[in-house]
C-alpha cells in the first residue's frame, strides 16, 4: 500500500506533501506507486488528488463531518482518495494505492521491493529462497487495511490518521508565525506526519 | 522522523562557523555532516527540546488570564491602530484585520478542543463512540456556534441576543448583542469619535469564522447603549450573496 | 457623612480633574480650581521638606508626629504656621554642620511621645539623621481637618495625587480612597483614548466614580 498525503488550502494551494508507504504488516514505509510512467510519479499523485476537489466541494456542504471519508476513486491507477476537512476549510487529501491485486503478494508488500520492475524480479528470485515467510507476510497484510481501500476498518484507520494529522495542523496554525495559506515546512511536522502515518496506515 | 537534538543542531552551527573561519581545518566526520544536512538552517528547536507539537492543546483549555493585562494588552493595539490612521472607519477596519486571523485559527482550535473533551483521549485510544462535532453547513448553525461555544471559548460566556433582521429586504442580516463586551470595559471613547467601537476587534474574529467555515460575511460592530448596559454593542453580520443562494439549494435539498 | 468632591492633580500640579458629589455646594471657577491645584501641590512640596530630620548622635526618645500625620486639631491655619517654623528648621543647618540638625519639635503642641527606635541599627550607618518613622519613605500632607470638611491627599507613586473632600464626621476615608484609585487605575489608565496627564474625560470612569461615591452620600 503507498499512500499520498496532502494539505491544501481552502484555496487549494498546496501548503504539505508527503508520501509513504505502509508499516504494517512488515511494509517498509516506502511509497511505491504504479503509474505508467514510474518516474512521473510526483505530479501524477498530484493530479490525481487535484482531480477530487469537486467531489470534495459536492460531499462539503452535504454533511457535517469534518472525515468525509473514501470520496473518490480513480481506477486506471487503482487508487482511492479520502478527505477530511477542518472547520476553517483547510483539505486534507489521502491517496491510497494498494499493491497489485494481480502480482504474487510476497512480491508488492513484501519488504524488499523496490520500484515496479525491480519488485517483480526480485519477487522471483527471492520466492524460492524466502518463499516461506514472504508469502505469509502477504496474506497477513491481504486481511489487514493495506489491502482493502474501502473497508471499515480501512475507513476508521484513515479517519484516526487524519485526527492525529488535524491536531498537530492546529498547533501549526495557533504558531503566531502562521499566516492563512502559507506552506507548512516544519520538519517536525513532517515528522509527526509521518509518524502518524507508521502508526495508523 | 524525530527532529535532531539540540546539541547536534547547536554543534552543526559551530562546525559551519569554525570551517568557514579555518579552512585549513580537518573535513567533518560524515555522521556531523549527515546533522547538518538534517537540521535545516534557521530551525531552533528550544533548549528542553519542546516544540509546539509536544505541548498538549487542552493544556491552557481552562486558564485564565488576567483581565488587567488583557485590558493594557488591548488598549495599546487600540493604540497601535490609530497611527496615521485616517478616520473612525479606517480604524474600526483595522480592529477588524486584527481580529480576523484570530477567528480562522480559533474555529480550528474550538473544533479540536469539542473533539478531545467529549471523549477524554480520543485522538491515541480508539474510542469512537463521541462523534466530533459537525461543521456548520448552513446559517442558524454557524450563528448558534457563535454565540454559544465561541463566545464561551473567548468570554466565558454565552452572548446575550441572537437576532434576524426583520425588514424583509435585508434577509441576509443577522444580530448577535453583547450587552457588556470584554474588550470595552475599560474604554471611553471621546466623544469627537462616538461613532467608533472598539468592539470592531470582536467583530473581526466574527468575521474570521463566517469566512473560515464558508460564510462570507461582513461584520460591523454597533454601540447600542441602553439605561442598564451603557456599552451594549450589536454585531451586524451581513451575509453575502452566495451564502444566501446556497442556503436556499441546502434548504432545498434539505440538509440541516 | 457625604463625599463632596473628588479633585485629581497630575505630577507636575495640573488639574485633570474635578467633580463634586453633593449639590448646593458654592462653586468655583475653572480657573479658581486650576490656582487651588497649583497651591496645593505647592504646599504638599513644602510639607513634604519640612518633615522632621532625627540626628542620630542623639539618642532621641521624643518623636513628633509627623506634618503627615496631622492630629485632628491641625487645621490649614496650623499647616501655615508650620511653614514658618520650617525656615527655622533650616537656617540653622545652613550655618553650622550641614545635615545634622537639631531637631527643634516644630509641632510640638502636635507631638507624641513614643518610644524611639533605635536609629542606628533601622538606618544606614552613613545616614546622619533619620526620619520619625524610619520605615516610611516620605510624602507630604496627608490630611487636613476643618470643623466644615476633612481633606484627604493620597499620592500614588507616580506622583498622581487625589484630593477628597468629605464630611469630618466620615469614617473609613481610606477604603474610599483606594476604590476611587481602583477606578482610576481602570477607567482612566486603561482606556487607550486617555493622553497621560492630561485632563480626564473618560465617561466610564465618570459612571464608576459617580456611582460608587453617589451611593455613599
Amino acid at each position: 500500500m503507498s499512500y499520498y498525503f496532502t494539505i491544501l488550502s481552502p484555496t487549494d494551494v498546496p501548503l504539505f506533501n508527503i508520501a509513504f508507504g505502509t508499516s504494517k504488516s512488515g511494509g517498509d514505509g516506502i511509497a511505491r506507486f504504479r503509474f505508467p510512467e514510474a518516474a512521473q510519479n510526483t505530479y501524477m499523485t498530484q493530479f490525481i488528488i487535484h482531480s477530487s476537489l469537486d467531489m470534495l466541494e459536492e460531499a462539503q456542504w452535504m454533511g457535517g463531518n469534518m472525515y468525509l471519508k473514501h470520496i473518490d476513486t480513480y481506477p486506471p491507477a487503482s487508487s482511492y482518495i479520502s478527505a477530511f476537512l477542518t472547520p476553517s476549510g483547510t483539505r486534507f487529501l489521502l491517496l491510497h494505492q494498494p499493491p497489485q491485486p494481480n502480482l504474487p503478494p510476497s512480491s508488492s508488500s513484501g519488504p524488499g521491493g523496490g520500484s515496479m520492475s525491480l519488485s517483480v524480479t526480485s519477487g522471483m528470485g527471492s520466492s524460492g529462497l524466502f518463499g516461506g515467510s514472504g508469502s505469509s507476510s502477504g496474506r497477513a497484510s491481504s486481511s489487514s487495511i493495506a489491502a482493502n481501500p474501502t473497508s471499515p476498518q480501512t475507513e476508521e484507520a484513515v479517519r484516526q490518521f487524519m485526527t492525529e494529522v488535524y491536531e498537530n495542523y492546529v498547533k501549526t496554525v495557533m504558531s503566531p508565525f502562521y499566516r492563512r495559506g502559507m506552506e507548512v515546512k516544519s520538519p517536525v511536522f513532517r515528522g509527526k506526519v509521518s509518524a502518524a502515518g507508521r502508526k495508523w496506515l | 522522523m524525530s527532529h535532531p537534538p539540540r546539541h547536534s543542531s547547536m554543534l552543526s552551527i559551530s562546525n559551519n562557523v569554525q570551517t568557514a573561519a579555518t579552512p585549513s581545518e580537518k573535513p567533518l566526520p560524515p555522521t556531523q555532516l549527515q546533522a547538518t544536512s538534517q537540521t535545516p538552517p534557521g530551525l531552533r528547536v528550544p533548549s528542553n527540546r519542546k516544540t509546539i507539537y509536544d505541548r498538549h492543546l487542552n493544556r491552557t483549555r481552562n486558564g485564565e488570564l488576567s483581565r488587567a493585562s488583557f485590558a493594557f494588552l488591548f488598549g495599546e493595539m487600540v493604540t497601535y491602530a490609530q497611527r496615521r490612521v485616517t478616520g473612525i472607519q479606517d480604524l474600526e477596519r483595522r480592529l477588524n484585520e486584527q481580529g480576523y486571523p484570530l477567528g480562522l485559527r480559533l474555529l480550528d482550535l474550538l473544533f479540536y478542543r469539542t473533539t478531545s473533551s467529549t471523549s477524554s483521549s480520543a485522538l491515541s485510544s480508539s474510542s469512537t463512540s463521541a462523534s466530533p462535532p459537525n461543521r456548520p453547513l448552513r446559517i442558524l448553525p454557524l450563528l448558534h456556534l457563535i454565540h454559544g461555544p465561541l463566545w464561551r471559548q473567548l468570554f466565558n460566556r454565552s452572548a446575550d441576543a441572537l437576532e434576524h433582521s426583520i425588514s424583509p429586504d435585508t434577509p441576509n442580516e443577522y444580530m448577535i448583542t453583547d450587552n457588556d463586551p470584554l474588550v470595552n470595559t475599560y474604554i471611553s471613547v471621546p466623544k469627537e469619535m462616538n461613532q467608533l467601537s472598539c468592539a470592531a476587534f470582536v467583530a473581526g474574529i466574527i468575521e474570521g469564522v463566517c469566512d473560515g467555515c464558508g460564510f462570507e460575511a461582513k461584520v460591523s460592530a454597533h454601540n447600542q447603549p441602553s439605561e442598564l448596559w451603557p456599552s451594549r454593542t450589536i454585531f451586524l453580520l451581513r451575509f453575502g450573496d452566495s451564502v444566501m443562494e446556497r442556503e436556499k439549494v441546502l434548504e432545498r435539498a434539505g440538509v440541516k | 457623612m457625604p463625599v463632596y468632591s473628588l479633585i485629581i492633580i497630575n505630577k507636575a500640579g495640573g488639574l485633570v480633574y474635578q467633580r463634586e458629589f453633593q449639590p448646593g455646594l458654592r462653586k468655583l471657577s475653572t480657573n479658581d480650581y486650576l490656582v487651588l491645584a497649583g497651591t496645593f501641590h505647592g504646599v504638599h512640596a513644602i510639607t513634604r521638606s519640612i518633615t522632621p530630620k532625627i540626628p542620630n548622635q542623639n539618642a532621641v526618645s521624643v518623636t513628633s508626629s509627623t506634618t503627615q500625620t496631622p492630629t485632628p486639631t491641625t487645621t490649614a491655619a496650623a499647616a501655615a504656621a508650620a511653614s514658618p517654623s520650617s525656615t527655622s528648621v533650616l537656617s540653622p543647618s545652613s550655618t553650622s554642620i550641614p545635615t545634622p540638625t537639631p531637631t527643634p519639635t516644630p509641632l510640638s503642641t502636635t507631638s507624641t511621645t513614643t518610644p524611639a527606635l533605635p536609629p542606628s541599627t533601622s538606618t544606614p550607618s552613613n545616614a546622619t539623621y533619620t526620619y520619625p518613622i524610619p520605615n516610611l519613605p516620605l510624602s507630604g500632607l496627608e490630611t487636613l481637618e476643618s470643623d466644615k470638611f476633612t481633606l484627604t491627599c493620597f499620592q500614588t507613586l507616580t506622583g498622581t495625587k487625589f484630593l477628597l473632600f468629605t464630611d469630618p464626621q466620615m469614617a473609613n476615608i481610606e477604603g474610599i480612597m483606594k476604590t476611587v484609585y481602583e477606578l482610576y487605575a481602570d477607567y482612566v489608565m486603561k482606556n487607550p483614548f486617555y493622553q497621560l496627564e492630561m485632563p480626564v474625560r473618560c465617561e466610564a470612569f465618570e459612571r464608576g466614580v459617580g456611582g460608587f461615591l453617589r451611593a455613599r452620600g
